[in-house]
């Protein structure tokens, strides 16, 4: 039976490949609603237009376009609607008194 | 130079051209952005069905916290529409939103010609005659689709 080369513990299979190296790559993306700001229609993420043009920065050289939302849950840059409420306090979407909810990014 | 209400043109034109409301066609003049030519087709099952109604935008710097003005330059016997063109629509006046773009605009225009308002007369012949004698306006109205052909 000793002899017997089947019941022998069985030879490594040959390696097909050797891992050598392995980089991950990750994707992320925000955990909330990246809405569009519909005065300027850029994303209230990023800067507005006019503030892209103007390449505005804070003293850390972060972009300061904020985000404003109304107590309606509307969102859009704080400079979009800063010149918007000048002339008339309404929500531009529901046409809603205008308060404002909260801001940030 | 490139302004925000420039910026904001492009980005209707873009939008204009990705996502084309049905009946409805603008675009910037060669030399000017500030400046559109527009085309609105008569909608289907209205006395304008077929015309070409043509029309110029002209915005502003303060587009889109002002709204532009639009202005018909074919001949278009409506209620709502003055003899030189002008267009008397509450949303290009105080109703107007910093949230509409020209894709809007055109299309409300659109749904203007097929839902006239005759209480708020800018033609008073026209309105009258929408209350009174729709058969005479359909009639008025038809004439004016054929002029929208040649003009």
């Amino acid at each position: 039976m000793a002899d017997d080369p089947d019941n022998s513990v069985p030879a490594e299979p040959e390696k097909m490949f050797t891992l050598k190296r392995w980089n991950c790559v990750c994707f992320w993306n925000w955990d909330v609603e990246c809405d569009v700001c519909a005065i300027c229609r850029v994303q209230v993420m990023d800067s507005c237009l006019r503030c892209q043009a103007d390449n505005k920065r804070d003293v850390m050289g972060r972009q300061d376009c904020v985000v404003v939302w109304g107590e309606c849950n509307h969102s859009f840059h704080h400079c979009c609607m800063s010149l918007w409420v000048k002339q008339n306090n309404r929500c531009p979407l529901c046409q809603q008194e205008w308060s404002i909810q909260r801001m940030g990014k | 130079m490139s302004t925000p209400a420039r910026r904001r043109l492009m980005r209707d034109f873009k939008r204009l051209q990705e996502d084309p409301p049905t009946g409805v066609s603008g675009a910037p003049t060669d030399n000017n952005i500030m400046i559109w030519n527009a085309v609105i087709f008569g909608p289907h099952d209205t006395p304008f069905e077929d015309g070409t109604f043509k029309l110029t935008i002209e915005f502003t710097e303060e587009y889109p916290n002002k709204p532009p003005t639009v202005r018909f330059v074919s001949k278009v016997f409506h209620p709502n529409v003055y003899a030189d063109g002008g267009i008397c629509l509450d949303i290009l006046q105080n109703r107007w939103s910093p949230t509409y773009d020209v894709s809007a605009i055109l299309t409300s225009i659109q749904s203007l010609l097929s839902d006239p308002n005759p209480n708020s007369p800018a033609n008073s012949t026209a309105a009258q005659l929408y209350k009174e004698n729709r058969r005479e306006y359909e009639k008025r109205v038809k004439a004016c689709v054929e002029q929208s052909f040649i003009d």
